[in-house]
């Protein structure tokens, strides 16, 4: 998901310029020249104006370095099969957050987990023979951690833990 | 002072304190050494546990924690050429190369007493560097709390690798978060387009475990898997650190101080520490021929490095609420939870809190030799476990965690929204650090600033009138235009070098 610095810059400046108009248009404090209006004005202002820096091309001297960083080194880079859709992978993960988000409630927390486990775990390359053993022991553990020992009130929904 | 002291002790030796720093120091451990999760997500993904523990307790589990993981990155850098945690990224490549000549066990060696050795140095500089600190910073009025947070957030957007002007953009988005609620100085509702989960505004930590665990998995999901450990036996690692103290002990010292200054300052952290104090090493060496073919010495200042300025960042912590790193803002809002708001007050009133925090810092790295060796034997068969097994559980941590810290479905939609976010960003080029440090300290920003156009009437004069305000106006200024300088700099440089070489 590398876009060009136009278009982040781009959004950049509609955000800015968005936050701004936002704070403008807050009421102000009766009888008080500063309130909360100010603020979002300033960073909104300020956003709008590095977002322009950035379409203009404005600090990009200083962005080679960022290279430096060898995080994932030392892999000889096999370039993955990119497919159109590969990209999209990566949205996989927030997308399983907010599926728990909608689902915890009514399946109950140990079906919700095993099935973001299940799917994480062979979105990863994992065999089912790793995946299911993990995603049956995994919520549990899980719950006995937070639900038991840390009393985080999980949800029970459709299948009720042991204890 | 005494009397203090023997509180401290008191406050410290209890069952659920010290459970709770080995649990931790282990869990620590765990996270620096796998690959691709760093000491950052370590240190966030607990901040839900340390809910339901005393304050003291809570603490411990941070310190322990943090320092560990910081260590720990070391042990893939110098086995697999893979840093466990970005702020091991420097000497891994020396690291590995050690290795490769058979000296992997005094390479690791290194990483543990170094290490060691630099988080006490750390804690020695809070120690001396905080009470007198907290003296003048009761005399700060809003002026100078004003320009010592923009100071902070420019420094974190200065030692970004990356552009500056994205780095700036990166804390404004930051701060604009941090506008969203209803906690503004007119209290009303704003940013929250009528949605009462925004009345209460963003919290932070599941910000930043979007930002630092999802982000994470979602990289995850698009890179291929690092390769295994080779499985191998280890001689004796502390073998020949003694020597390597006395022979390096300049290099040791310096890697302290430059550790100590890095954490100090707003923003920057370990693994700024390293990546500046393994450069020195390299420029004040006297054999720099030998450095990138498994030479000792960087690894010494490194080393040392990081882990100093991981206690040293707690300095503005305690001090202003100024965060010195991304883990010291996680801290922050675990002191918050816990009544120990940071503050110059902190020192006198809650004074054996503060002693209990140092001596956990000392148990901590004394602990991390003993810990660090097993973990060095037992490393192979951990980084053994298949990214696909871990990540699935990072994932469940993320979505429970952020439930627990309110105990509200909100926090888990955060979690997701700013997993994207930081992917995006990250993936773009802009730092997620500086983001980080602007929600952390968006709030306390505002207020400084427009309680200070209160009191000054709408005029921007009080703003340098006190001497001590005018000299941090000065420096934050400074620190804005110094990428403008360079650029300059540069510019006028270019011409030359273009000249000689067509000459």
């Amino acid at each position: 998901m590398r876009l060009p610095d136009s278009v982040t810059g781009s959004f950049l400046v509609a955000l800015g310029a968005a936050a701004a108009y936002g704070g403008y248009i807050l009421p102000p404090v009766p009888g008080q020249p500063v309130g909360p209006n100010v603020f979002p004005l300033v960073i909104g202002c300020g956003l709008a104006l590095c977002g322009l820096a950035i379409v203009f091309g404005i600090g990009r001297s200083f962005e080679e370095e960022e290279e430096l960083v060898p995080f994932e080194d030392g892999q000889a880079a096999a370039p993955p099969p990119q497919g159109k859709l590969y990209g999209l992978r990566a949205l996989l993960p927030p997308a399983l957050l907010l599926f728990y988000v909608l689902a915890a409630d009514r399946l109950g927390f140990v079906i919700t987990a095993a099935i973001m486990v299940y799917v994480t775990s062979t979105a990863l390359g994992a065999k089912w023979k790793l995946a299911l053993p993990l995603a049956v022991l995994s919520p549990f553990a899980i719950h006995l951690i937070f639900g038991k020992l840390l009393r985080v009130p999980l949800p029970v929904g459709l299948l009720p833990t042991p204890w | 002072m005494l009397k203090t002291l023997i509180d401290a002790f008191a406050l410290i030796s209890t069952w659920e304190v010290i459970i709770s720093m080995f649990a931790a120091s282990v869990y620590g451990l765990v996270i620096g050494s796998l690959p691709g999760l760093s000491a950052t997500m370590a240190t966030a993904l607990l901040v839900p546990v340390t809910f339901y523990l005393s304050p003291i307790a809570a603490i411990a589990t941070i310190v322990a924690a943090s320092s560990m993981a910081i260590f720990s990155g070391d042990i893939p850098g110098a086995l697999l050429r893979i840093p466990g945690t970005p702020a091991s990224a420097a000497y891994a490549d020396e690291a590995y190369a050690m290795t490769r000549k058979g000296q992997a066990e005094l390479a690791l060696g290194a990483g543990v007493w170094f290490s060691a050795v630099g988080g006490i140095a750390g804690v020695l500089s809070l120690m001396i560097l905080a009470p007198p600190l907290a003296e003048i910073a009761l005399s700060f009025s809003t002026f100078e709390y004003f320009w010592l947070a923009l100071l902070g957030l420019m420094c974190a957007t200065l030692v970004a690798r990356s552009s500056p002007v994205k780095a700036i953009a990166g804390m404004f988005i930051g701060l604009l978060v941090a506008c969203i609620g209803i906690e503004n100085p007119g209290g009303i509702p704003r940013f929250t387009f009528g949605l009462t989960d925004l009345f209460g505004g963003i919290e932070p930590i599941p910000a930043l475990v979007g930002v630092f665990a999802v982000a994470q998995v979602m990289r995850a999901m698009l890179t291929p898997e690092p390769p295994p450990l080779p499985r191998r036996k280890f001689g004796s690692i502390m073998a020949g650190q003694w020597k390597l103290t006395k022979l390096y002990r300049w290099q040791m010292t310096r890697g302290n101080i430059v550790g100590i200054i890095i954490g100090v300052l707003p923003g920057a952290g370990a693994d700024m520490a390293a990546w500046v104090s393994y450069a020195m090493s390299k420029r004040f060496s006297k054999e720099p021929e030998k450095f990138g073919t498994g030479h000792v010495e960087g690894l010494v200042e490194a080393g040392a490095s990081n882990n100093a300025s991981i206690a040293s960042g707690w300095v503005p912590s305690l001090l202003f609420g100024i965060p010195g790193d991304t883990i010291a803002a996680i801290a922050i809002g675990v002191l918050y939870m816990k009544g120990l708001n940071p503050g110059p007050t902190l020192f006198t009133e809650k004074a054996s809190s503060m002693y209990a925090i140092y001596l956990m810092f000392i148990i901590a790295n004394i602990l991390m030799i003993p810990l660090g060796i097993a973990m060095i034997r037992v490393a192979t068969y951990i980084l053994l476990a298949p990214r696909s097994a871990i990540m699935p559980i990072i994932m469940l941590c993320c979505a429970v965690g952020s439930f627990a810290i309110g105990n509200n479905m909100f926090g888990v939609v955060t979690v997701a929204a700013f997993g994207v976010i930081g992917y995006v960003m990250e993936t773009n080029g802009y730092p997620v650090a500086a983001m980080v440090l602007g929600i952390v300290m968006g709030t306390m920003v505002e207020q400084a600033f427009v309680t200070s156009l209160i009191k000054s009437d709408g005029s921007i004069l009080p703003f340098f009138e006190r001497p001590v305000a005018a000299i941090l106006a000065a420096m934050a200024i400074g620190a804005l235009l110094w990428p403008v300088m360079v650029w300059i700099w540069r510019k006028v440089k270019q011409p030359q070098t273009a000249a000689a070489t067509t000459r």
